[in-house]
């Protein structure tokens, strides 16, 4: 399957979370099944590509955020962003659902604690409830510090 | 043991100066090297993350390379910073083929075996993410840990191709080449003595040949000015200089010499029998030089 080149992706980024457009102009956007792909290098026409820079979306009823890319470009976001704090920074990245009344709409949400994008989040407004995107190879051991 | 195991390197008593060194360096544990990435946070902040964690760790001379001497865990890997893809694992013989490659902002850069991505993503935080890096490997679990690792670390330049090194076509010119050719593994015995293969005559002559094959394809989608760093992690002479002469006789390519501020002495003069002329030009990675793994290095460019 091919990697097909659609850069109107850049849109979700900058309604959504307000990302402005000279940053998401870094990266051509690239579709192949239910993924979009982000690149930022020069153009190569080259056969036999597994990966394409870096999984940004994936398709769906809804298009979702990926946590990789939001490390990348969520520091940009001056929308539908949510700071936690320590305590529920860590119980975030255990991939735990936290109930907490915050200013953004709900969807998906680039979630941070101070400097750190920490990921993805999905936050259902009506319940004041955040649910943890972060995929479980990035979550937070017990015994990690 | 392991001393059973050590056995197998004195037959490179005689081309490994201070060899009894080298061998006392190798009943070891090799301390764990690491290197930030600048893409996502500045070194003296992730550092100071770090050293407020319980980490006591020693910068390398000047180099974005860091020895933990000292940590709260019993990986490294187990921090949050970790997870958010603040740093690399890598020792400081790893990262001395990137170093020689030079990697500049805008280039086009092949990597012809980058699993799991050590080297391909360093080459992508020194160009800051600009130019393209074609990275290649042949295995699918392999490229899983070199996706896995890409994400991670917020690499955007990387287009990772599942090809054999040794014949595919990549599509064009690079103005750099990285073959860190897969090899006898020797380099990497302090990491791993339990699981220590190694090679005998007919393996290191197996991946010499493969190694040659890989070499002859490197120059095939090299740029007339461009250059290529042959790497590997291991001594064996048929595997390092030998397929090195092979490209200055055949392939009509000449050795640079390079400077690196990584301790190293030269490269092996003569082997069973072989001359290398350009030995000197050679770029060999003890462990007991800097408490590291081992690695070669040579520089080609086209005649």
């Amino acid at each position: 399957m091919q990697f097909l080149q659609n850069n109107s992706y850049r849109i979700y980024f900058i309604e959504r979370f307000g990302i402005p457009e000279h940053v998401l102009n870094t990266y051509t956007f690239w579709e192949r099944g239910r993924k979009v792909w982000a690149f930022s290098g020069e153009l190569w026409d080259i056969n036999g590509v597994e990966v394409f820079g870096i999984k940004a979306l994936t398709k769906g009823r809804d298009l979702k955020p990926s946590t990789a890319f939001l490390r990348i470009v969520g520091k940009y976001a001056k929308k539908n962003v949510i700071f936690l704090d320590d305590n529920n920074t860590l119980a975030f990245l255990r991939g735990r659902e936290l109930n907490i009344d915050y200013p953004a709409d709900g969807g998906y949400v680039v979630v941070r604690r101070k400097d750190d994008v920490l990921g993805c989040g999905f936050y259902v407004k009506k319940e004041k409830r955040l649910i943890s995107l972060i995929p479980s190879k990035y979550r937070l051991q017990e015994t990690w510090v | 043991m392991e001393e059973e195991k050590l056995k197998y390197f004195e037959k490179y008593r005689e081309i490994i100066r201070d060899f009894d060194n080298f061998l006392e360096t190798l009943k070891t544990p090799q301390p764990y090297w690491f290197r930030v990435n600048t893409l996502k946070i500045q070194e003296e902040k992730l550092i100071e993350r770090l050293e407020t964690k319980g980490f006591r760790v020693e910068r390398f001379r000047g180099l974005n390379a860091y020895r933990i001497l000292e940590m709260p865990v019993k990986h490294p890997g187990a921090t949050v910073e970790y997870s958010l893809g603040y740093y690399y694992i890598q020792d400081l013989s790893s990262m001395a083929p990137v170093l020689a490659l030079d990697p500049q902002p805008g280039e086009r850069i092949l990597d012809m075996a980058a699993a799991p991505g050590s080297k391909s993503t360093m080459i992508a935080e020194l160009m800051n993410n600009s130019g393209t890096i074609v990275a290649n490997d042949i295995s699918v679990d392999r490229i899983k840990s070199l996706a896995a690792n890409i994400e991670r670390l917020g690499i955007t330049n990387i287009i990772v191709t599942k090809k054999d090194a040794r014949n595919a076509n990549f599509d064009g010119k690079f103005d750099k080449i990285l073959l860190d050719a897969p090899c006898s593994g020797e380099g990497t015995f302090r990491k791993n003595p339990w699981g220590f293969q190694g090679a005998d005559e007919k393996g290191h002559s197996i991946l010499g040949r493969q190694q040659k094959m890989m070499l002859r394809n490197a120059v095939r989608h090299l740029s007339e000015d461009g250059i290529i760093v042959y790497s590997t992690c291991t001594y064996s002479p048929i595997e390092n200089e030998s397929v090195v002469k092979y490209g200055v006789e055949n392939l009509n390519l000449k050795v640079l010499k390079i400077e690196l501020s990584i301790p190293h002495l030269e490269g092996v003069k003569e082997w069973d029998g072989e001359k290398y002329e350009m030995y000197e030009k050679c770029i060999r990675i003890y462990p007991h030089l800097v408490d590291t793994g081992g690695m070669f290095i040579a520089v080609l460019a086209k005649q």
